[in-house]
C-alpha cells in the first residue's frame, strides 16, 4: 500500500464559487512536497480539505490507502496528519509547554508522558527555554517554531507547514529550512509546505505542486517548476520578477 | 534535561490556600457562633459551591451557561424529595413514586441523589448541546434553564407546582457546607489539571487549533458540563436543608445573575477567582443588607432602600468590566510565593524581542 496522504480529483464550492477543481496531490513519506501558488489559488483550502476542516464536494483524500473524507478534524490528527496555521493560532494563555502538552493529552497521553514528550520536543525544536513563556505574544519566529513543535508532537506521519516563513527575514527562513530538513531526516514524515517564499520551496522541496484560481496549472520537481513559462505567467508575472523571488 | 516536576507538585498550594480561605469562615463561624452569623457564612459556602460549579463548565471552556441554575433546581428538589417526613411528601407531594413517598433517607443520601441526579440531567443535556458554540451554545442554556423551571412550575403532584415545598430537613451546623465547599473546591482542582481540563482550556483559547492538536471539544466540553451540573445540584441541595424550603423561582434569574457576577467579577477563569469572587460580593451584599434593615448612627437611623443591594452588585460589575476584565484576580490563581508557577493560571509574559 503507497505510504502517502493523497488528494484525489479534489473539488470545493463555496455558494457556487469554485474554490478548488480536480484537484490531485501526493504527499510522500520522507519527501517535501511543495504548493505554491498566488494569493486565493486555493492552497490553505487545500489543506483544510487534506485536515478534515473542510469537506470536498467532489474526490476523494487518502491517508495510506485509506478514505479520510468526512472524520472529523481531531481524528484526522489522531490518525497523524498534523499541521500548522499561517497564523500561528497557538493557545496564547496557556504556557509554550502546554501548547504542546494539548497535542500530547489530545492524542490520548497522561499529562505527565505529555509534558515529558513536551519537554524533549522544544528541547529538540531549540526552544527550551520558552518551556514556561506565555505563547500569547511571543515574536513571531518563536511562535512560528512553538506551532511547528506543537504539531511534531508524537510524530505525525505527514506534517503540513501552511506560510511557516511569512514574515521571516532571510537568515531566520535559512534556520528554518534546517530545521525542515531535520525534521525530513530524523522524523522521516511526508511534508507538505505550502509558502510564499519560492526560494525556499525550490531549495528544500522534492516535488512541487502549483496551484492557480482553484486548480494545479504545473507538478514536478524544483528544476522544472523553475523553468515553465506557464507558472511564471501565471503566478509570478514577468521573468523579471521570477529571478528576484528565486533568489 | 532534568524532570520537571509534575503539574501537582508545581500547583498544590492553589487548593491549599483557597481551603485556608474558607477553614477562616469556618474557624469566624465557630468563634462567632451566633445563628444569623452562621446562617451568613453558610450561605457564602454555599454560593463557593455555586459559583465553583459554573467556574468548572465556564472557565474552562469560556461557554458562558446560563442555565446551570436550572440543575441547582433539580438537586434542590431531589434531596427535598428524599428527606422530607413521609407524611408530608404525602399530602403534598402525592405524584412521587411509592418508594420515594414512603421513605426518608439521611440529609447526606440527599446530597449524593441530587449531585447524581443534577449530573445526569446535565450528561442529558450536554449531549446535545456541547456541538454548540459561543452565543448558540449560551441562548440553548438558557432555554434548558427555562425548560426546567417551567416543568418544575407546573408538575404540581410532584413538585408542588409554585407552591413552597416546605418540610425539609434544615441542617443549622456550618460544618457539613464547609466540608462541602472544600470537596467542590478539591474537585474543581483536579479536572482543571486534568487532561480534560487542559484541554478544555486550549479549546476555549483557540478550537480550530485545539481540534487540529487531536481535542475532541464536544466531549471534553460535555466532561465538564457533567461534573459542573452536578456540583450545581450538590449547591442546591445544601441550598435546600439551609432554608428548609424551596420554590422554583428560588433557582431562576436572580440567582443566575448573583453567581455569574460573582465569577466575573473574581475571574471567570481561575478557580481562585470563583472563591475570591464569592467572599467579596458576599460580603458587600451582606454590609448592604445590613444597611437595607438600617443602622443606628447617633441615635438617628439611617436605613438604604430595599433592592440597593441588587444595584450595587450591578455596579461593581459594570466597573470590574470596565477597568478588570479579568477580573480581581486577573484570571491567575493564588499561589504561595515559592510555588510560583508558569502556565498556572497566567504564565509569564515573554522576554522582549528573545529570539531563537
Amino acid at each position: 500500500m503507497a505510504q502517502s496522504l493523497s488528494a484525489s480529483d479534489v473539488s470545493v464550492s463555496f455558494e457556487g464559487l469554485r474554490a478548488l477543481s480536480n484537484v490531485t496531490l501526493d504527499v510522500p513519506r520522507g519527501k517535501v512536497t511543495g504548493l505554491i501558488g498566488p494569493n486565493g489559488a486555493g492552497k490553505t483550502t487545500l489543506v483544510n480539505v487534506l485536515t478534515g476542516f473542510q469537506k470536498p464536494t467532489g474526490g476523494t483524500v487518502s491517508l495510506d490507502g485509506e478514505s479520510i473524507v468526512g472524520v472529523p478534524p481531531y481524528k484526522v490528527r489522531q490518525k497523524g496528519i498534523a499541521r500548522t496555521f499561517q497564523s500561528g493560532r497557538l493557545f496564547a494563555d496557556l504556557s509554550v509547554l502546554d501548547n504542546l502538552e494539548v497535542t500530547g493529552v489530545g492524542l490520548g497521553l497522561s499529562r505527565h508522558e505529555a509534558a515529558k514528550k513536551a519537554d524533549r520536543m522544544l528541547e529538540w525544536i531549540g526552544i527550551p527555554h520558552l518551556a514556561e513563556r506565555a505563547a500569547g505574544g511571543l515574536p513571531y519566529t518563536d511562535e512560528r517554531r512553538v506551532a511547528i513543535g506543537r504539531a511534531l508532537m508524537l510524530e505525525p506521519k505527514y506534517l503540513l507547514l501552511d506560510e511557516p516563513a511569512a514574515g521571516m527575514s532571510a537568515e531566520e527562513a535559512n534556520d528554518l529550512a534546517q530545521l525542515i530538513r531535520r525534521i525530513i531526516a530524523e522524523v522521516r514524515c511526508g511534508l507538505l509546505l505550502i509558502e510564499h517564499n519560492i526560494g525556499l520551496v525550490l531549495t528544500i522541496c522534492d516535488h512541487i505542486h502549483v496551484l492557480d484560481s482553484g486548480e494545479v496549472i504545473e507538478v514536478g520537481p524544483p528544476a522544472l517548476i523553475k523553468a515553465s513559462e506557464r507558472v511564471r505567467h501565471a503566478y509570478m508575472g514577468t521573468q523579471a520578477e521570477t529571478e528576484g523571488a528565486v533568489l | 534535561m532534568a524532570d520537571r516536576p509534575s503539574i501537582l507538585a508545581r500547583t498544590w498550594t492553589t487548593p491549599v490556600i483557597l481551603i485556608v480561605i474558607l477553614g477562616v469562615l469556618q474557624l469566624a463561624a465557630l468563634a462567632v457562633g451566633s445563628g444569623p452569623f452562621n446562617q451568613t457564612i453558610i450561605e457564602i459556602f454555599i454560593r463557593v459551591v455555586l459559583v465553583v460549579g459554573l467556574f468548572v463548565f465556564i472557565g474552562n471552556s469560556g461557554v458562558i451557561s446560563f442555565g446551570h441554575i436550572g440543575f441547582t433546581c433539580l438537586g434542590a428538589y431531589m434531596t427535598a424529595w428524599l428527606t422530607m417526613l413521609p407524611a408530608i411528601k404525602k399530602s403534598k407531594l402525592k405524584g412521587l413514586p411509592d418508594i420515594i413517598l414512603d421513605n426518608k433517607l439521611a440529609y447526606g443520601w440527599g446530597l449524593l441523589a441530587a449531585v447524581i441526579f443534577a449530573g445526569l440531567a446535565a450528561y442529558a443535556a450536554g449531549k446535545v448541546l456541547m456541538r454548540l458554540s459561543g452565543i448558540a451554545a449560551s441562548i440553548a442554556t438558557f432555554a434548558v434553564l427555562a425548560v426546567i423551571i417551567q416543568v418544575y412550575s407546573n408538575w404540581d403532584s410532584v413538585t408542588g407546582a409554585q407552591s413552597s415545598v416546605v418540610g425539609i430537613p434544615i441542617v443549622r451546623v456550618v460544618w457539613p457546607y464547609f466540608l462541602c465547599a472544600i470537596a467542590v473546591v478539591l474537585v474543581a482542582y483536579a479536572h482543571q489539571i486534568s487532561r480534560s481540563g487542559l484541554a478544555l482550556r486550549a479549546a476555549r483559547d483557540e478550537a480550530t487549533a485545539a481540534s487540529a492538536s487531536g481535542v475532541n471539544i464536544p466531549r471534553e466540553r460535555l466532561i465538564a458540563f457533567t461534573i459542573s451540573g452536578g456540583i450545581m445540584g450538590l449547591g442546591g441541595a445544601l441550598f435546600a436543608h439551609s432554608v428548609g424550603v424551596v420554590t422554583p423561582d428560588t433557582f431562576y434569574l436572580g440567582l443566575t445573575f448573583i453567581t455569574l457576577s460573582m465569577l466575573v467579577v473574581g475571574g471567570m477563569n481561575s478557580l481562585s477567582g470563583a472563591v475570591l469572587g464569592v467572599v467579596i460580593l458576599s460580603i458587600i451584599i451582606q454590609l448592604l443588607r445590613w444597611m437595607e434593615k438600617g443602622v443606628d448612627i447617633g441615635g438617628a437611623s439611617f436605613a438604604l432602600p430595599l433592592g440597593v443591594q441588587e444595584i450595587a452588585i450591578g455596579v461593581v460589575m459594570i466597573v470590574i468590566l470596565m477597568y478588570r476584565p479579568s477580573g480581581l484576580t486577573k484570571n491567575r490563581e493564588l499561589v504561595w510565593p515559592s510555588n510560583k508557577l508558569s502556565g498556572w493560571g497566567k504564565p509569564k509574559a515573554p522576554a522582549d524581542g528573545k529570539t531563537v
